[in-house]
């Protein structure tokens, strides 16, 4: 069975969206953690948050200061913000309205629901007293969505496309994270024994990485073990090798793949002889530089060969 | 008995539920003792609760002067509206025969004009139709089937007895919320299963898949069947997303479509052009394709009505079917019944005034504050005037329109729609209802069990569209007694 490209692409990025929510969620409920554990001098502040999604053209145009109000708001309920979690849910659940036929039954009833209830609560979940609750609510509902489609959608290219977009999506949260948090970190005039760890386990925390860390490395939240733990474990469901050789799994039987393979095979060679160890800040910036590249060329590999319409 | 149901009146109009004395029908007893017999809080937790399935289901009916595309919960009545297997089997041939006839007129007309020949009917009525396609002629569809999928709409008079209303053979919609509201009740009375024999409604998508798949031009194991939408903005879409899904046939946008060199009809897939057998069209023929139709139509699919005409794929309904869907012609079924089957109608007509017949039109404007006045070419109850409830300024109106246009609008009795009890607030009210069974016609012909009820929930309105603030019920067709 076949699938329309129209379709493929909704399906693509039905799952973004979804993934771009939760991953909002998942930074910011752990960046209202740290915040609240950071002594009141530290040189930490919200724009971070707005750094890490690459949104400072945007916010700026609309807020003046990177309070914890303002930052929020743009974060989860902001209208004018396409990546807002609100925004993020609304599109998702258009995509899934126009798809509604190739999905399992309930899919579109869990992201009415999700969207339901986004609309209802986002405005008034963006002080500390709602947040925490809204945002692990939009987490555990995206995860019953991805759930569901995990243990009742057919395996055939609905799955497919709907795998490539979250992972894709993933991979590139996963990157900006670590762009923008080692960058923070690493580029303070001075370490601080007692707060950076807190810093890099807040990072590990975002990207729910915290106890697989621990099992695997050890207790000690170490800088470069958590850069290289986060590019490279090929085990763990959000590092970025873990993400690209699903991609590169799910790209092999599609026609028409060549331009595709050969971005992502490049890009885990890259990632291979990838050490964080000898590395400097400006050389590690530059490095996941060339992978964000590398994850626009194959989302435009992916929309030429799959989706836009073929000249006839 | 709970206090909702104390004073309900069921002997104004004929009631679909209960004797005029206020006994409940047979076929109704056990429904209505079990709902009468709930504790009013019950009940209205049962009410939340199919509202709830019905936010949660995503059922929403988009009414385009809305403007926004606001979505608007279809608003859905618990108590199911019953009829007997037995009744129904008879309501179901007449339909039958109604659909058989509709189709060897469609054939007859863009064929040989036999009946036109004949002079049963007068030719400028059809030819001079806006529904009558020229591009149409000579084509010979299998079966003789155009009209592949009826929606047909019955009242019940205070007689008792069911008249067609009106056949629509267009693109009619609806059906997705009769399978939705026969979901609703099994989730929100299910107790009420128990003891009933229902027919099952469950089976239409495979019959429409059936009918479907019998009109492929190719004989495939699993031909490939498009249902072709305008798009999330129209306001049966949904419906349209439900009936692909359930088929298990493609949704597809004009854009998604192109007919190749070799005149067949292609869909734009990501492993290349896939050939397509049939079309389910839920877009107006005016809009079907640029080359034979409207030119500024961005919906459609340039080439098309090629590719159905050199039979290499199927459509349905077929482009031109609305040259039956068509008040005036409406007037004529009975005389079709006749003619191509050699039978007398097994279901009535509604006694029609044809304007543009003199008699008739003196009769018409003579009697506005009686009849109700219909456009011939519109629907979704746009245009209607019910003259015992118009002012004299709007039958002063209709006059007007009529002596303008006299081809264009028909009149008929005012019909005592029957009514069934319908929660309104907190107490039960009769409100008047319609019923629109829906005949697939393709090798075989066959009627869904029942159909979708549309309710009126203002009080005293006849008007029970979607579009002007109707509802909906559950319809039981119900075996043994």
């Amino acid at each position: 069975m076949t699938m329309l490209s129209r379709v493929a692409e909704r399906l693509y990025w039905m799952a973004r969206y979804l993934e771009r929510a939760e991953n909002t969620a998942r930074l910011t409920n752990a960046y209202t953690h740290l915040i609240m554990d950071l002594p009141r001098d530290t040189q930490v502040g919200w724009e971070v948050l707005i750094q890490m999604l690459d949104a400072e053209p945007v916010y700026t145009k609309r807020y003046r200061v990177f309070n914890e109000q303002n930052v929020l708001r743009f974060l989860i309920a902001d209208q004018e913000n396409a990546s807002s979690i609100s925004n993020s849910v609304r599109a998702a659940r258009e995509n899934v309205r126009t798809t509604r036929d190739v999905l399992p039954e309930e899919t579109w009833e869990h992201v009415n629901e999700l969207f339901i209830y986004t609309q209802e609560t986002a405005e008034k979940s963006i002080g500390r007293r709602h947040r925490y609750e809204f945002l692990e609510q939009i987490i555990s509902r995206c995860q019953m969505v991805n759930g569901l489609l995990m243990t009742t959608l057919f395996r055939e290219h609905s799955h497919r496309f709907i795998k490539l977009g979250h992972l894709l999506e993933r991979a590139d949260m996963s990157t900006r994270i670590i762009d923008v948090g080692a960058g923070a970190i690493l580029g303070r005039a001075e370490t601080n024994q007692a707060i950076d760890p807190l810093l890099w386990g807040s990072m590990l925390k975002s990207l729910s990485a915290m106890s697989a860390y621990r099992h695997k490395i050890g207790p000690l939240v170490e800088p470069n073990a958590v850069v290289n733990f986060i590019f490279k474990e090929a085990r763990l469901p959000r590092t970025v090798y873990f993400c690209l050789t699903g991609i590169l799994e799910e790209l092999q039987p599609l026609s028409n793949n060549g331009d595709a393979i050969q971005i992502v095979e490049s890009a885990l060679q890259k990632l291979t002889r990838f050490d964080a160890e000898n590395m400097t800040l400006p050389q590690l910036h530059q490095f996941i530089d060339q992978l964000q590249i590398s994850l626009n060329q194959l989302d435009d590999a992916i929309n030429t060969a799959w989706f836009l319409p073929m000249q006839s | 008995m709970n206090k909702t149901w104390q004073g309900y009146n069921s002997s104004l109009f004929y009631d679909e539920l209960l004797t005029s004395s206020g006994n409940p029908r047979t076929a109704a007893r056990a429904m209505i003792n079990f709902l009468q017999r709930l504790p009013e809080e019950e009940i209205n937790e049962r009410r939340s609760a199919a509202e709830l399935a019905i936010r949660d289901m995503g059922i929403s009916f988009t009414v385009y002067t809305e403007g926004g595309n606001i979505d608007r919960n279809w608003p859905f009545d618990i108590i199911p509206r019953t009829i007997t297997a037995k009744e129904w089997s008879k309501v179901s041939l007449g339909l039958q025969q109604r659909t058989r006839a509709l189709n060897c007129f469609i054939d007859d007309i863009y064929n040989k004009q036999r009946i036109l020949a004949d002079q049963l009917m007068p030719a400028d009525i059809v030819l001079e139709s806006t529904n009558y396609k020229p591009q149409c002629r000579g084509v010979s569809p299998r079966y003789g089937a155009w009209a592949h999928i009826c929606g047909s709409d019955l009242v019940r008079n205070s007689n008792g007895k069911f008249y067609v209303l009106e056949d629509n053979l267009r693109v009619p919609s609806g059906v997705s919320y009769m399978l939705e509201n026969r979901e609703i009740t099994k989730r929100v009375l299910p107790e009420l299963f128990e003891n009933y024999s229902i027919q099952p409604v469950d089976d239409y998508p495979s019959k429409l898949y059936q009918t479907l798949a019998s009109l492929s031009p190719r004989e495939t194991r699993k031909p490939c069947i498009a249902v072709l939408t305008p798009g999330i903005y129209n306001s049966a879409y949904f419906e349209h997303a439900f009936l692909a899904q359930s088929m298990g046939a493609e949704l597809v946008e004009g854009s998604d479509l192109h007919t190749g060199d070799d005149d067949c009809v292609y869909m734009r897939t990501v492993d290349g052009p896939v050939k397509v057998d049939v079309v389910y069209r839920r877009i107006d023929e005016d809009f079907i394709d640029p080359e034979a139709f409207r030119k500024d139509s961005m919906l459609g699919v340039p080439g098309i009505m090629r590719a159905w005409k050199a039979g290499n794929v199927a459509i349905a309904n077929a482009p031109g079917s609305g040259v039956a869907d068509d008040k005036v012609i409406y007037a004529y079924v009975p005389e079709m019944i006749r003619y191509y089957l050699k039978q007398e109608p097994l279901i009535d007509s509604v006694k029609t005034y044809l304007c543009m017949i003199e008699k008739d039109r003196e009769y018409v404007l003579a009697n506005l504050d009686k009849l109700v006045v219909k456009p011939a070419n519109e629907s979704g109850g746009y245009g209607i005037m019910v003259g015992p409830h118009a002012s004299v300024q709007t039958r002063r109106e209709f006059a007007a329109l009529i002596e303008n246009n006299p081809r264009n609008y028909i009149a008929q009795p005012t019909l005592s729609l029957s009514t069934a009890p319908t929660y309104i607030d907190h107490t039960v009210e009769p409100r008047h209802l319609d019923l629109r069974p829906f005949i697939l016609q393709g090798k075989d012909t066959w009627v869904t069990p029942g159909g979708l009820t549309r309710v009126a929930m203002t009080k005293g309105s006849l008007v029970v569209n979607s579009s002007q603030g109707g509802g909906s019920k559950d319809t039981w067709i119900v075996e043994g007694n």
